[in-house]
Order: C-alpha cells, then structure tokens, then sequence
C-alpha cells in the first residue's frame, strides 16, 4: 500500500502532523516508487512557484474541456460516495453486525460523515493502527481524503 | 500506507482455547469412566482438584498474554485503553493468585517456604490469603469497573440500554443469594461457631458479584443491539464469562446440600477450567478483530470500474 499524493504533497508542505511524517518518512525509506512520486510533486512544485508552467486553460476550447472534466468528475464523485457507503457498510457489518449499520447509518447520512462515524467506532473498539487499516481500505481507489487527510490507493 | 504483513498465530487463538477446553472436558469424563468401571476405589475429589487449579491457571496465564498483545495496540488517551488496562490487571491479579495458591500457599514440596528446618506456616498462610483476596475481591472489583467503562462507551455511540425486567431478575436473584450467604454466617457467627478467612473473603465479593451481574446483563443486551460482529464476540464472552462465574458461586453453595460426590466433583472438575476459557476468549475475540482489520488488501474489488474519471483520482 502507497501513500496517497494528497498525503505526499501535505508532507512536501511540512503540514502533516508530527506522527504521521515518520510514518510516511519511514514508508518512504521502503519504498521506491513514492520517492518518485515524492520527487515529482517537488519539480512540479518548484515549476510553479518559478513559473514555468504555462497556464492550462487558453481558450474555448480549454475551458469546455475543463467543463466536461467537471462534469465527469462530479459523476465520479456520486459513484464513488455510493461505493465508500456500500464498503463502509460491510465493513460494520464485519465488525459491529447488521444492525449497528441502522444505528450508525442515518437515513441522508453523506458519506464523509459516515465515513467519520465508522472511523470513530473503528478507532475506539480497535485501536487507531487497526482502524487507518480499515479505512484505507474503504478509500482504496476512490477520491476521498480520510478524515485525518491521507488515504491509500 | 504502510501496513504490516507478517501474521501470527493469534487469528487462531479463539480456536486453539475451544480445543485446548474440549480436550480437558475429553480427558476429564474418560478418568471419570475410568473411576467408574474400576469400582471407585480412590477418592475422585483427590484427582480433579489440582488438575482444575493447573488448567485455570494456565489459561489465566493466556488470558494475560493476550490482554497485554492487545494492551499495547490501544495508545495513552484512547478510550478503551482503561478497560484493557483493568482486565489486564484483574488476569494479572487471577494468574498471580492461582500460581500463589498453587505454588507458595500449600505445603507441597515444590514450595520453597516450607524447605527450611522450621516451615514458615503463618507466612504460607498470610500469602494465601493475599492470594485470594487479588483473585477474588479486588480481580471482581476490577471488571465490574472495566465493564462500567465499556457500558460507557458503548451508550455514547447509541448502544445503550436500560435495565429491563430479566435484569433486575437475575440481579435480584444474586442479591437473594448474597443475602441468604450473609445470613448464613451471621447465623453462624452468632451461633458460636468460627467462619474461615476464606469465606470471610467469599463474602466480600459477594456485593460485586451483584453489580457485575446487573452490568453483565446489560453488557450482553448492549451489544445484542450490535450485532454479531468481530468486535462483539469478545465483549460478549466477557459478558457471559461474568454470568457464569456468578453460576458457579451459586452452584457451589446449593450443590453441596444435595450431593457430596459425582455430580459435584464433576461440577467442581469442569466449570472453572470453562470459564476461565470463556475470559481468555475476550482478548482472543479482539486480536482476531484487530489482525483481521491490520491483514493486508488483497486486489481490488471486480466490481470497480476501470472508467473512473481522471480527475477524480
């Protein structure tokens, strides 16, 4: 399991917590290909804040482009809230039982509040480490920043 | 993330104890055939006393291992880390007075209390009654205040339950019982007949034993409203490991009226080795929960669509 570019670019930014960048650090030491990950964010980084990037929107066309980028991932996002709700759900089922999923899951619960609530529980009757296990799981492949920021692909 | 990826043995723990009970209840009924068809020319009170002490005592001693593995993945400021901290002392406190009583409080030549020329009896007696007490008293005082801490914890995240009706019964039926106890000694007491320190000790676990009882109950049904989940089993069996030890007390005191040989040999043989198991299945339960969460992802799920938008990642 990789730390997210989300995490990375916060550790690039010295805005993760002090626990956390050892754990990424110590990740990092292990693996080669978030070094490079790592490595590339800092270039783009430094590129930016040089100016050397052109700016990505020119025209129409661009921006219709960027359009329909929205567009698509807006539905991204409606279907991977459904997925974390449906792999939050086993998850608690797992765990906890059927019917702890009635008691957490609230009817227009949105899914980064149970997400939130499902941590919680996870945190306090496992322990934290089991818990970031469990969630990362449930965020694997998706586009959701856990609730403490970083999440595994 | 990182995540680790060697497992261990204890997905298995639950397993192993269940097996470890089975062959000890096995090997109990066969000597007690054995002791049947051979005409019952020994005592059988002689054979299963020290089997039961030695068989609770390791299992005690399991039960602490698997506290202490489970102990050290809650940090400082987590919730339930008071809870695993008192149910690793009360098996500490359980382990500790078995080998005690076992060990330094006889006078088996294995102590070395009794080695020197004058054996130190006052001093083998005092050690186990601080034996006792730690294993019974103060271990009980201990899980009714972890048990308080997990009601706690599981009413603030919507689990809680009032007492109902079967509750207040099998509390009432303890406080009964500890009554009829209380009576009995005092009966006793006035009667002019002496009362041992060992049941002076009995005694005051009594008045926990109704709180644990009552907590138990509630225990059970709280987590009934959960579900049957990893998590659940463990405090289930904690639950249920309460209610049982409440039995036996019970048991041990009618028993005796009705029947001086088999039935409560067999009682005295079987019931403490089994709640003992029931307890060490509570840090069991929980590590299989927990290296089930920590086991490593195996490949994503077919059903996600290859097509998720790039910007959305």
């Amino acid at each position: 399991m990789h730390t997210r570019s989300a995490a990375l670019m916060a550790y690039c930014d010295a805005e993760t917590s002090a626990t956390r960048s050892r754990r990424i650090a110590r990740h990092l030491a292990k693996c080669e290909s978030c070094r490079d990950q790592l490595r590339r964010i800092e270039t783009e980084k430094k590129e930016l804040s040089a100016g050397a990037v052109a700016p990505a929107i020119g025209g129409r066309r661009d921006l219709a482009g960027v359009l329909s980028a929205m567009a698509a991932w807006q539905g991204g996002r409606s279907w991977a809230a459904s997925e974390l709700n449906s792999r939050l759900r086993r998850q608690i089922e797992t765990y906890f039982g059927s019917p702890a999923v009635r008691v957490v899951e609230r009817p227009g619960i949105r899914a980064e509040e149970l997400l939130g609530e499902t941590s919680e529980m996870l945190d306090v009757f496992l322990g934290p480490d089991a818990a970031e296990a469990v969630r990362d799981d449930c965020l694997s492949g998706l586009s959701f920043a856990g609730p403490a920021g970083e999440t595994c692909r | 993330m990182t995540r680790e990826t060697s497992l261990d043995g204890f997905e298995s723990a639950p397993r192993w104890i269940v097996v470890f009970l089975g062959a000890y209840v096995a090997v109990n009924l066969f000597v007690l055939y054995v002791w049947s068809t051979a005409g019952q020319v020994f005592s059988i009170q002689a054979t299963s006393g020290s089997t039961s002490a030695l068989s609770v005592t390791g299992m005690t001693a399991v039960e602490l291992w698997l506290c202490l593995v489970v102990l050290r993945s809650f940090p400082a400021g987590a919730p339930l880390r008071s809870t695993w901290m008192l149910l690793t002392i009360a098996a500490a406190a359980r382990a500790a007075s078995g080998v005690i009583t076992e060990f330094l409080g006889t006078n088996g030549l294995l102590n070395p209390l009794v080695w020197p020329e004058q054996p130190k009896s006052g001093l083998i007696e005092q050690i186990r009654y601080l034996a006792l007490i730690a294993g019974g008293p103060v271990r009980l005082a201990l899980l009714a205040a972890a048990m308080l801490a997990v009601l706690r914890i599981l009413g603030k995240f919507g689990f809680r339950v009032r007492p109902a009706i079967g509750d207040w019964a099998v509390s009432g039926i303890v406080c009964m019982f500890t009554l009829a106890r209380f009576g009995e000694a005092c009966a006793a007491s006035l009667a002019g007949r002496p009362i041992g320190q060992e049941d002076w000790i009995s005694l005051a676990g009594l008045p926990i034993l109704c709180v644990l009882s009552l907590e138990a109950m509630l225990l059970c049904r709280s987590v009934a409203r959960m579900g049957h989940g990893l998590v659940c089993r463990g405090w289930v069996a904690l639950g249920y490991g309460i209610l049982f030890t409440v039995a036996g007390e019970v048991a041990l005191w009618v028993l005796p009226r009705y029947s001086q040989t088999l039935p409560l040999t067999m009682f005295c043989a079987f019931l403490p080795p089994t709640i003992a198991s029931v307890f060490a299945l509570v840090p069991a339960y929980q590590l299989v929960a927990q290296r089930r969460a920590m086991r490593p992802a195996g490949s994503p799920p077919e059903d996600l669509p290859e097509a998720v938008p790039e910007l959305a990642q």
